[in-house]
């Protein structure tokens, strides 16, 4: 039994949606960072201040359903809307605003942007 | 005496290795996605993916996209693009006829129908350069 703890996620500068708050489970554990460069900082904050586990979504592939949220650094048009679309919580880092073709799946309850690892609270 | 020659160098030099099959229905919004063909799965179905040979630099405004047998001038390009393209050989191109990016991520070309293509196709960025001989 783990013992995963929430954090609370604010839109930072220029940003757009949430607040979101992030609580890992046994099932959807994974902090998952489809972001240039390896994992990043904001995304290994949530994973530190959670207890949920840090995942390079460039290095191997996760399931779905184990993603308590994703980390994106997405510029506007396709990684924004694919994890809203498929309901899961979505921080960008880059301060951006729904848009593109998925615009209307991306809702102030699963999206939050403009992230840095100070928007990041425990809670 | 001296000549000049245009000659191009290439900065960005790709295949495609797979065609997802929502690429065409972004087509008809003017918007073709690309991303390395190692990104995660979900965002296969939405994209061109691809294996690049040469990733030197990313665009700026000028330079020249090769998309099969197409070749478009890249108008304007967001300031996040060339992070996108060297990490994650991604890249968001938009039929907009946009001079100054929209989005952060986004390279714009002129108005047209852009290319739906196909496993093997090119994959290019070119830069225009003028040669003193």
């Amino acid at each position: 039994m783990s013992n995963y703890k929430s954090v609370r996620v604010t839109q930072g500068r220029g940003g757009w949606g949430g607040p979101l708050t992030i609580t890992p489970t046994d099932d959807k554990p994974l902090i998952y960072s489809v972001t240039g460069g390896g994992i990043h900082p904001v995304a290994q904050k949530i994973a530190d201040l959670t207890g949920g586990e840090a995942f390079d979504g460039f290095k191997s592939s996760a399931k779905f359903e184990k993603i308590a949220v994703a980390v994106i650094d997405c510029g506007g048009t396709a990684r924004v809307g694919v994890y809203p679309m498929k309901k899961v919580l979505t921080v960008d880092i880059h301060a951006t605003s729904p848009a593109g073709p998925l615009a209307n799946f991306i809702t102030e309850e699963l999206f939050v942007s403009g992230v840095k690892p100070e928007n990041v609270e425990e809670v | 005496m001296s000549q000049t020659a245009h000659t191009t160098r290439v900065l960005y030099e790709s295949a495609v290795t797979g065609v997802g099959e929502q690429v065409a229905a972004f087509l008809e919004h003017g918007i073709l996605i690309f991303f390395d063909e190692k990104a995660p799965e979900e965002l296969h179905e939405m994209s061109v993916q691809h294996r690049a040979t040469v990733a030197e630099e990313g665009p700026r405004p000028g330079d020249r996209i090769q998309l099969g047998g197409a070749d478009l001038e890249i108008l304007a390009v967001g300031p996040v693009v060339a992070d996108n393209l060297l990490n994650l050989g991604h890249l968001d191109l938009k039929a907009d006829g946009k001079t100054e990016a929209t989005l952060p991520g986004d390279v714009c070309v002129d108005p047209q129908t852009l290319p739906l293509l196909v496993e093997g196709d090119a994959f290019r960025i070119v830069r225009p350069e003028t040669a003193v001989l």
